[in-house]
């Protein structure tokens, strides 16, 4: 993976696309675009159950660079060729935490089925300790990773993204969160997306300029 | 969560603008600048606007 992790420093956006296909080969042509911001990998994840429905990582160098980025036409572009009249929030953040619940993968190890939630919390601290002391139960579960990612502008929002071994343990998680999981229950409400369960899509890794 | 991507604003901002009062996305976009420009956050801002009164049991002005 190199200089930088994959999942470091990321924005992340939940969206609807009319052709993921297409919008994925004109981002394959974009590169330059795409470095010119500042990205360094691009992860795509589709829905499961709601067809059109992407999450989408981007990746990025340098913290100063965020507010560039969301100003820069090149996002703009993006969203107009995803066939997007409204914009989505975005969330931005660093990670927190990376937890391996079975043996640790390399860095650039995307997860295949993927449960992401993007929220808020009383306290990233105590949000961590309470992950840690349901492990275990997390495990039996089905997750199999979690990455934990805090964001920059807001101290206690998260992104909470799990890779979960299969679609029946995904849903049963959706329906029945673990009690320690207190990211789900402000999914869907205001600015955060609905929690999103989706399939590893597309990875694109971008050289520096 | 980063709202209005022309001006930065974020979904706490937002929060800030209607719990001060505002209560339409034309409001908002008044006091903090989100939406105020292309108006393409404008769905999510009447989202975050819905969800305080939501939250505190009022019915909102958000569709203005």
């Amino acid at each position: 993976m190199g200089e930088y992790d994959l999942h470091s420093l990321i924005l992340a956006c939940d969206f609807r696309v009319e052709d993921i296909e297409r919008m994925w080969q004109w981002l394959s042509k974009r590169r330059d675009n795409l470095a010119s911001i500042g990205a360094h990998h691009v992860v795509v994840y589709t829905s499961i159950w709601e067809p059109g429905r992407v999450l989408v990582t981007i990746g990025i160098r340098h913290p100063r660079s965020v507010r560039d980025i969301l100003r820069s036409p090149a996002l703009f572009e993006w969203f107009d060729i995803a066939g997007l009249d409204d914009i989505p929030p975005i969330f931005g953040g660093e990670v927190v935490e990376k937890i391996d619940l079975y043996e640790p993968s390399p860095e650039d190890h995307v997860g295949r089925i993927v449960v992401g939630v993007m929220s808020s919390v009383d306290n990233v601290t105590d949000l961590m300790a309470k992950i840690h002391d349901g492990l275990d139960r997390f495990k039996r579960g089905g997750v199999r990773k979690i990455w934990v990612y805090r964001a920059l502008d807001d101290g206690r929002e998260v992104m909470i993204l799990q890779e979960i071994d299969n679609e029946i343990n995904a849903r049963q998680w959706i329906d029945h969160p673990d009690a320690a999981a207190e990211w789900m229950s402000k999914a869907g409400f205001g600015a955060y997306p609905t929690q999103f369960v989706g399939r590893f899509a597309h990875l694109m890794a971008i050289d520096e300029k | 969560m980063f709202v209005c991507l022309c001006t930065g604003v974020t979904s706490h901002v937002v929060d800030e603008a209607v719990a001060n009062g505002a209560a339409t996305s034309k409001e908002v976009a008044a006091a903090c600048g989100a939406g105020s420009d292309c108006g393409r956050c404008r769905r999510t801002v009447r989202a975050i606007i819905e969800a305080h009164f939501a939250k505190n049991g009022a019915s909102s002005a958000a569709g203005r």
